[in-house]
């Protein structure tokens, strides 16, 4: 079992590595001069130079890579040409909003998800089957920003019941709780329709397999049989996904960051995008990056707990 | 009052796949008594497994019995409800062994775990009110590993079901299907999928614990030679209907029907040592398109008109054998030689 | 009643080859049909191809969709304009009309740059499994994937400036490691068949193996990839756009309609509803269709 998360672990590194290369690429790709680009309409030669200098971006590209590998392991990643703040210190601001809007919604969703995938399984002649079904269409086919938007429109504006803008005042829980509504459901609505729709086709293939039906010879109990011995086989499919889907998540957060203008990772990466500030861009898409291939490696980590033949393979 | 173990009246079964509807089982009757061992061959889809999982009532939605009845003991299975099967038959009076080791038990949790479910639910039904604790169920369990033969069970018994062979697995289950409460064992292509060397050791630990618990054995596999060794009688299925039925000897020395003759010709055995081996032409109808008649009169080489008209009816043509064939029953004993 | 098989291999044949010998109208007649069988196969198709008219068709549909006429802004449903105008006046049904062809066009264009990439390197990866290629293309795709696709959109577009074409490029290159990976994993179990054996026996180059024998061979799952990609390549776009990092007004696209929807909320409800729509009903219907496509394209599933 050790070996096996040794293994996994350890390719995050030349992961990593490419990572930061394609990172430390970006700033070629931008037409004409980065620090004029980066200063717009501030740019005067003197700030120009000074900038080409505090950056390095006057050096030849292996001593610039070489700064910027050093900084990055130093955890230093550069100061926000807009603001004057360290990156880092702005990253570790906005980064706990951002995980509890994840979280939040990822957690309700793979509950509901799950339990309602499960129950549709084991009934099937239950309505529930078919409405899980719409319901999980529906859910994939609208995107987060999408949903975001509409679910503004009808319960800001139209129904003006619930609060459109901000995190709410820091320290009052249920104020944030409530800022946390519309978000957290748009995020988290693709989601429980398609963890219910997983888990309800893997759970009727594990239903069909045939240890269930030793089980079944053996009269252990319906109950037991559907939420312990099938389940357990059927989460399997889910937990990759949602491992894989820590990835989309932050993506969707972005959107719903700016939409519902709370302060989080998403909102940071895309004003300092707007701002042209791009050791602030670059060190936000780097945590973003570094969060998403962490979750793949606890979900592919925590997968061969629950599905014991994976570490030997 | 019926004085069998088990005794199957006129069993009527199809599947129901909405579309098509097939017969998988055609008025199928049978006995079997206490300590008896009766073989179940056929080719692949002649409905023998069906035959075990409709007496442990584990069909797919899709099976509707038609008709019959099915006596354990006098009582009619078919009629008792869901709980009373669990309750009472499945997994104690009579028990199931499938044909894949290998997917027959859970690959998430340990074996320990496993048998200690089925354990408990045993002692629940049968004690009910017993106080026994997961060490005395572990105890248990590796007792019983220990009874069909595995190593080291104390070991074993916390291990997953991948890091077992095959037979091992097969063992594991027999371990449960076999204990002193049992009465009945279905065995549904147990050895199938083993190794030769292993499928012996095997059903030769089937035959002792049997015998140990007086458990009778329904035993259910396409492969005549093992029951020329384990069964008493011996019952030759087709399409979901009983062609012939009689005691081992009688039926492998002097089969009545033609496609038990032709089994027999398609084995390697001192009778066809030296003659080429027989394959039977044509395949095995489907189940929604059964041919008129005898089902098998399409392939059958001594078909007459009268096959394809009637539906030959299992007869008792000799004292405890059973034939379903129109020529066999007309004009009594012959010898059905194919090559 | 005549049973079509389209899986059936002679021996020596590969089942692309068997497929291509017959007419390529009858194998996509007989794969239609499989599609439209599925449930919603049908809705999913019918809705794609209205899409496209619409995309070609543009202008014989619809007014121009950046005709403004500020006297009427932000009205709502009637005859004149089925779906009601914008800020500017402008006519929302024209520009839902004309923004499903930057979608179709951002869609295509992904798509295939991202698949002709991804499949190529993934095969080569696949039939060269172990040797250092394979390692340095797998690093590659992990490298890539490791990114959360929008972000790298972002950041890419962000960069290169907001244009059709920079967009094109950027969803491209957060895409084609899944393709490669699918047909890597394609590559692995198609290279042991017995017709490429017999193809490597009989001395043929490498490169010609590759592109005669396995690439046909793994297409399937990639084809249905492909569907599934274009509905999200098509909600990316809008979202890039959504964001003013996408095609750049007065261009109508379904993301620049939710942007400018988005200002006007309080005041303007079909701004934001129609195109909402749009995106959700184009995503629906590559769904149903890929999901149709699968089960048409999995010789197992046929047989059910």
């Amino acid at each position: 079992m050790l070996k096996y998360i040794i293994k996994r672990a350890l390719w995050v590194i030349p992961t990593l590595l490419g990572v930061l290369i394609i990172l430390f690429s970006l700033t070629y790709m931008m037409p004409g001069d980065p620090a004029s680009a980066m200063l717009g309409p501030r740019a005067t030669p003197e700030l120009v130079a000074e900038l080409n200098q505090r950056l390095h971006l006057d050096r030849a590209m292996p001593v610039r890579l070489g700064y910027y590998l050093i900084g990055v392991v130093k955890g230093d990643l550069g100061t926000s040409v807009w603001s004057g703040h360290k990156v880092s210190s702005l990253l570790a601001e906005a980064l706990p909003h951002t995980a509890l809007l994840a979280l939040t919604s990822l957690g309700v969703a793979a509950l509901i998800g799950i339990l309602l995938g499960a129950f549709a399984s084991v009934r099937r002649d239950s309505p529930i089957g078919g409405v899980v079904t719409i319901a999980s269409l529906i859910g994939v086919a609208v995107p987060d920003f999408v949903a975001a938007l509409l679910l503004m429109l009808l319960f800001c504006v139209q129904i003006p019941i619930l609060p459109a803008l901000g995190a709410g005042v820091a320290g009052n829980p249920i104020d944030i709780a409530v800022h946390l509504i519309l978000p957290a459901t748009a995020l988290g609505i693709g989601w429980v329709g398609y963890l219910a729709r997983l888990t309800r086709e893997s759970m009727l293939d594990v239903l069909d397999a045939d240890y269930i039906r030793t089980a079944r010879a053996f009269a252990i109990p319906r109950r037991a049989i559907a939420y312990r011995y099938a389940l357990k086989n059927a989460v399997i499919p889910s937990i990759t996904v949602i491992g894989l889907g820590v990835g989309k998540l932050l993506g969707g957060a972005v959107f719903v960051e700016i939409i519902f203008s709370r302060p989080g990772l998403g909102k940071l990466i895309v004003d300092a995008v707007y701002a042209r500030d791009f050791p602030v861009v670059q060190g936000g898409i780097l945590v973003a990056t570094i969060l998403f291939v962490l979750a793949n490696l606890v979900a592919d980590i925590s997968y061969a707990f629950v599905d014991p033949r994976i570490q030997y393979d | 009052m019926s004085e069998h173990l088990l005794e199957v009246n006129n069993l009527t079964l199809d599947y129901n796949l909405g579309s098509r509807k097939m017969q998988a089982l055609g008025q199928v009757s049978f006995s079997l008594d206490k300590g008896q061992v009766l073989g179940v061959a056929g080719e692949s889809g002649c409905g023998k497994s069906t035959l075990g999982l409709a007496i442990l009532r584990l069909l797919p939605r899709v099976a509707e019995i038609r008709r019959g009845e099915v006596l354990f003991n006098g009582t009619d299975l078919l009629k008792l409800s869901e709980e009373q099967m669990e309750r009472e038959i499945r997994g104690q009076k009579i028990t199931m062994i499938f044909q894949n080791p290998q997917n027959a038990l859970n690959p998430v949790f340990k074996i320990e775990n496993q048998m200690i479910d089925i354990l408990r639910v045993q002692e629940k039904y049968q004690n009910p009110g017993s106080r026994k604790r997961r060490r005395d169920f572990k105890q248990q369990a590796i007792e019983r590993l220990e009874s069909t033969g595995i190593a080291d069970p104390e070991a074993r018994v916390s291990n997953y079901p991948f890091e077992f062979s095959g037979g091992m697995k097969q063992r594991v289950m027999i371990g449960m299907a076999l204990s002193s409460g049992t009465s009945l064992l279905l065995a549904d292509e147990a050895t199938t999928a083993l190794d030769v060397t292993i499928e012996a050791q095997i059903n030769r630990l089937i035959t002792e614990l049997a015998d140990k618990y007086g458990t009778s054995i329904l035993y259910i596999t396409h492969n005549l030679g093992v029951l020329s060794e384990m069964a008493d009688r011996i019952m030759i299925m087709y399409a979901g209907r009983i062609f012939e039925m009689g005691n081992t000897e009688a039926v492998f020395g002097s089969p009545r029907h033609p496609y038990s003759a032709a089994l027999l010709e398609s084995l390697p055995s001192r009778q066809t040592k030296g003659k080429r081996l027989l394959t039977i032409p044509g395949i095995v109808p489907a189940l929604d398109r059964l041919p008129s008649g005898c089902s098998f009169h399409p392939r059958c080489a001594f078909a007459e008109e009268v096959c394809r008209q009637e539906v030959p009816p299992l007869i008792e043509v000799d004292k405890g054998h059973w034939s379903a064939c129109l020529l066999d029953q007309k004009r009594g004993r012959k010898k059905w030689h194919w090559t | 009643m005549k049973t079509e098989t389209i899986n059936k291999t002679e021996v020596g044949m590969s089942p692309a080859q068997f497929m291509l010998k017959r007419k390529w109208t009858d194998t996509l007649r007989v794969t239609l049909r499989a599609v439209v069988k599925v449930k919603g196969g049908l809705w999913g198709g019918i809705f794609i191809s209205i899409m496209l008219l619409c995309a070609i068709g543009a202008q014989w549909i619809s007014h121009d969709p950046n005709a403004q006429d500020i006297m009427h802004r932000f009205a709502g449903p009637s005859l004149d304009h089925f779906f009601g105008t914008d800020y500017l006046g402008r006519d929302i049904f024209a520009r839902i009309i004309y923004g499903s062809r930057i979608a179709v066009m951002v869609a295509f264009g992904a798509v295939t740059l991202s698949s002709i990439v991804g499949v190529f390197l993934g095969v080569i990866s696949g039939y060269n499994e172990g040797k250092k290629i394979d390692y340095l293309i797998i690093w590659v795709f992990d490298v890539v994937r490791s990114f959360p696709q929008i972000i790298l959109a972002l950041a890419i577009v962000a960069v290169m400036g907001p244009s059709l074409f920079n967009v094109v490029i950027a969803l491209a290159f957060t895409a084609f490691p899944f393709y490669g990976r699918v047909a890597r994993a394609q590559t692995l179990s198609v290279k042991e068949a017995d017709y490429v054996k017999a193809a490597e026996a009989m001395g043929l180059t490498r490169m010609k193996i590759i592109l005669r024998h396995i690439t046909p061979n793994i297409m399937a799952p990639v084809i249905v990839c492909l569907g599934m990609d274009m509905a999200t390549m098509i909600v990316w776009e809008s979202g890039l756009s959504f964001l003013g990092l996408g095609v750049r007004p007065p261009t109508a696209s379904w993301g620049i309609m939710l942007r400018n929807g988005y200002k006007y909320i309080q005041t303007s409800l079909w701004m934001i509803l129609w195109p909402a729509m749009a995106i959700a009903l184009a995503m629906i219907a590559f769904s149903l269709f890929s999901e149709g496509l699968r089960v048409a394209l999995d010789p197992k599933e046929r047989e059910r």
